[in-house]
């Protein structure tokens, strides 16, 4: 009897303690989860609060949210809810890289569709920018045509040729006359336009007198004109000078109208096209 | 007192017994299976995440998803193999971190050099217009 009261007493004791300590453990374990599971929670919701990652990575986000809810229930055994707490964590992690991941990904898009539109749009300036200088040379041919008939200049195979006529010159004279530079002051004008173009200036006369005083005369005309253009401001360099005396007729000499002809001043302007090929 | 507690005294030692029966039992399964199907894919993720360059992209987490399979295998070798099934756990996690990082890095440096490209050439073209004007 009295051994059975003892074993009761004894059991008393044991349910007691055991209560005691459930008790205990469930105090301990009650508070709160585990230490460091509402950061991993914080983490994951800031990542779910983030418009440009939340919706890219689903799978991964649901799964994270599956861990931390298990991290976040309270646990007696230490190690275990640290154990949870760290898979959590990196779940949150993981998530987290692929919806960056995700994310730049789909930027790729946007910057292929910026580099297309900026390569078009340098495309329509290029465009632009043919056309306006197709317009310019345009413009430029006719006013270089303008200027060849304000010249009353010929386009021939040689260049522009331009006639003086013996109207610049008295009769046996190299001289040119005071009137006749207002002639010249249109050629000094397209010089100065055009300025990589060169002259060749070539005097002739009728077949009236020497030959010797003929050439002599023609150069002496053509040396008179060059030193006019020198004079208003054409470089040397861009002109040459010769006499060739009665040897190129245009007419016959046979009429004074075809002798008058004849006596002439020939300015042959280089044509461009031709020198820049 | 002595009338209600006579019936317990029996049942209690019975549950008291059982209890033991149960510990015992535990202690003596002795050595529980090595957690085989998790340190196997522990080691594939972190197998993965070599094969795809963690050691130069995200080369922390690689390491330490390598040092945490061998805590798990040398907890396996102590016989502790809750500890051994976590640490096995964590390593696969730390892997799997360690590859979504190296992809995350990879498509970094991809649009970083699109960007920059992208960024060259207009700039080239806002430099070409703006010559011609």
């Amino acid at each position: 009897m009295k051994t059975i009261d003892d074993r009761v007493a004894v059991g008393r004791t044991l349910i007691a303690a055991a209560v005691a300590a459930v008790l205990l453990a469930g105090c301990a374990a009650a508070p709160a989860a585990p230490e460091g599971a509402s950061e991993v929670r914080a983490k994951l919701t800031q990542l779910q609060s983030d418009s440009n990652l939340a919706s890219r990575a689903p799978a991964a986000i649901k799964e994270a949210d599956a861990a931390v809810r298990t991290a976040e229930q309270p646990e007696a055994d230490r190690s275990l809810g640290e154990h949870r707490v760290y898979i959590a964590d990196r779940k949150v992690e993981i998530a987290s890289a692929q919806a960056q991941t995700r994310y730049l990904e789909d930027e790729r898009a946007r910057i292929t569709a910026e580099r297309a539109s900026a390569q078009l749009d340098s495309r329509t300036r290029e465009v632009d920018m043919a056309r306006e200088a197709t317009a310019d040379a345009k413009e430029e041919n006719a006013e270089l045509q303008r200027q060849i008939d304000a010249l009353k200049a010929k386009p021939t195979d040689r260049g522009l040729v331009l006639t003086l006529g013996d109207v610049l010159f008295e009769s046996g004279r190299a001289e040119l006359k005071p009137g006749a530079t207002s002639n010249l002051g249109q050629l000094v004008a397209f010089l100065a336009k055009y300025p990589s173009r060169t002259v060749a200036i070539e005097g002739h006369t009728d077949s009236v007198g020497g030959d010797d005083y003929n050439v002599g005369l023609s150069q002496r005309r053509a040396d008179s004109v060059r030193s006019h253009l020198v004079s208003r401001g054409v470089d040397a360099a861009r002109i040459s000078a010769m006499g060739a005396g009665e040897s190129a007729p245009v007419a016959s000499n046979e009429s004074a109208a075809g002798r008058q002809q004849n006596r002439r001043v020939e300015v042959i302007i280089s044509n461009p096209a031709l020198a820049a090929l | 007192m002595t009338s209600l507690s006579r019936p317990r005294p029996g049942s209690c030692l019975r549950a008291a017994t059982g209890l033991a029966g149960v510990l015992l039992l535990s202690a003596c399964a002795s050595t529980p299976p090595a957690p085989t199907a998790q340190l196997q894919a522990a080691q594939q993720a972190i197998t993965s995440a070599e094969r795809a360059d963690a050691s130069r992209h995200a080369a922390g987490e690689l390491s330490a998803a390598r040092a945490k399979l061998a805590s798990a295998k040398t907890a396996v070798q102590a016989e502790q193999m809750v500890a051994a099934e976590r640490l096995a756990g964590e390593s696969r996690v730390e892997a799997e971190l360690a590859a979504a990082r190296t992809t995350f890095v990879k498509a970094r440096i991809v649009n970083d050099e699109m960007q920059s490209s992208t960024g060259t050439l207009i700039d080239e073209m806002q430099r070409k217009s703006g010559d011609a004007k």
